[in-house]
């Protein structure tokens, strides 16, 4: 490992050994069902697949983290405890959680278990981190996506716990784990169900004018032929407003830190994430190999900016953005 | 349900292209053979597999190549699923349909394309139920196949036919 733990996702233990293979010191994935936040069709894991799993990483130096990361629901909150019994019962490296009564199972039923604060807990200020890591033991959070560099940097000089911070993937531009939007649309939301826009309620039409792209039969876009598309939710459709279309959350655009890794790095943030369990083998390969080279050239004094162009086309609309980490957009 | 016909690079359709589609169906026969078989060895060899499908591994998915004679009509129901070979326009009522290059299908088959990438570059087209698109795309991520698997060749002759397919999927994009 290098001077900044690399955390990559898998949504199924082929993507978990790619990333592995590609460089990965770390890899999140999570449970089948709505406990965590990528809870869709054919993807994560049994309990089975991620003792194997856990297993197979170990014998390699990687570690296995489960994100537990949705908010428990009242009266089907045993199924969150269940996920974090499975996670120690496997002997994952730590689990990733958001729910305040999850985190205190957690901490009363397995002390021994690591836990990470999700980025879906959007803990971003001394106290708030202090909080959890004083009151559940919390050894790491994860930052969230509305801190510039300079912020980060000054965080840490407050903190006392790990970070993570996201460099690569899908960005969110709500307040982490307050999004209502998907619920509006469809009854589902990624907090609570772990899925935003679920895929039953996504249709893709070919009209006059271009592809119409709908969520709970609510239009989000219309592409022209060869237009790059985005992701179908709300917070990235395209609205006319006095007669000018544009994209009044946020545009279709893929996170890429990859330009201010080493400034990260200077603020002494512990592990880089990337996003997308929900991608596959070839995008976490890319993204892992790609990193991994960037975070060994840093480490031998080298200049990174060979790696930015890199993963170009892998991006949501065909655009990446540094996010919030340079805040040119405030 | 979605419907496109094949056309050629200029948008038009060729009187040859129909031609070959004729010839294609005329022998189909044996081709859904040797697909269908395929796909009930992967079956057998894996039956969690099909468990990540859930509902919707009796859901009829038409993966219609852009660049080919006809249409692949799957039902991914295990030892009971079906490959049927079809026209573009064939009417059959289906659950989804991805559209877009062979090589580029191909790439996603094996899990060395990423999905994604294809469908916000266009690339890829898909209509219809979307959550059985996504089902059956996490589901070919988590097997882990390789294009050997699409033809049920036997362990021996498996690495010499990928790297056979490979290439010539290489040079399909390219082209």
């Amino acid at each position: 490992m290098g001077s900044i733990e690399l955390v990559c996702p898998a949504g199924s233990p082929a993507m978990l050994r790619a990333a592995v293979e590609a460089g990965a010191d770390s890899v999140y994935c999570g449970l089948r069902d709505d406990t965590n936040a990528r809870n869709f069709p054919g993807l994560n894991f049994s309990p089975a697949e991620l003792s194997d799993s856990v297993k197979w990483a170990h014998d390699r130096g990687a570690k296995v983290l489960l994100a537990v990361n949705t908010f428990a629901r009242a009266g089907a909150s045993d199924r969150w405890r269940a996920s974090i019994d499975a996670a120690a019962g496997t002997g994952a490296d730590a689990v990733i959680v958001a729910d305040l009564g999850v985190l205190a199972h957690a901490r009363d039923a397995w002390p021994d278990l690591r836990l990470h604060l999700s980025v879906q807990a959007a803990a971003g200020s001394p106290e708030a981190i202090a909080f959890y890591a004083r009151a559940y033991g919390v050894r790491r959070v994860v930052l969230p996506r509305v801190l510039s560099v300079e912020e980060i940097a000054a965080l840490m000089r407050e903190i006392e716990v790990e970070t993570e911070a996201f460099v690569y993937g899908g960005l969110c531009v709500m307040a982490e784990g307050r999004c209502a939007l998907s619920s509006y649309a469809t009854g589902r939301s990624p907090n609570l169900d772990g899925v935003c826009s679920p895929p039953e309620a996504v249709t893709y039409t070919e009209e006059e004018g271009g592809m119409v792209s709908r969520l709970g039969g609510l239009a989000l876009d219309r592409y022209a032929s060869g237009e790059p598309a985005g992701y179908p939710t709300l917070c990235k459709g395209r609205f006319a407003v006095d007669g000018a279309l544009s994209y009044l959350f946020e545009d279709p655009v893929s996170l890429n830190a990859m330009s201010v890794l080493a400034a990260l790095r200077r603020a002494g943030v512990t592990a880089v994430k990337v996003e997308g369990r929900q991608r596959g083998k070839a995008y976490v390969a890319r993204v892992a190999a790609a990193f991994r080279a960037a975070i060994d050239a840093l480490d031998a004094g080298e200049d990174i900016a060979r790696f930015e162009p890199l993963l170009a086309d892998l991006a949501e609309g065909g655009r990446q953005t540094s996010g919030a980490y340079r805040k040119t957009w405030r | 349900m979605h419907r496109d016909g094949w056309r050629g690079r200029d948008g038009s359709r060729h009187v040859g292209r129909d031609m070959a589609a004729g010839a294609l169906m005329l022998m189909r026969h044996p081709v859904e053979f040797l697909l269908s078989r395929a796909l009930h060895r992967i079956a057998v060899r894996r039956p969690d597999v099909f468990e990540r499908l859930g509902p919707w591994r009796e859901a009829a998915i038409v993966v219609a190549p852009s660049d080919f004679p006809v249409c692949f009509r799957l039902r991914p129901d295990g030892v009971h699923g079906t490959v049927r070979v079809i026209r573009h326009d064939d009417p059959t009522p289906s659950a989804a349909r991805v559209t877009g290059a062979l090589a580029t299908l191909l790439a996603l088959f094996d899990g060395d394309g990423d999905a994604d990438a294809a469908f916000f570059s266009r690339r890829v087209r898909i209509a219809g139920d979307t959550a059985a698109v996504v089902a059956m795309h996490n589901t070919l991520e988590a097997a882990d196949l390789s294009l050997a698997d699409i033809l049920g060749v036997g362990f021996r002759l498996r690495g010499p036919v990928n790297r056979g397919l490979g290439r010539l999927r290489r040079r399909m994009a390219r082209s």
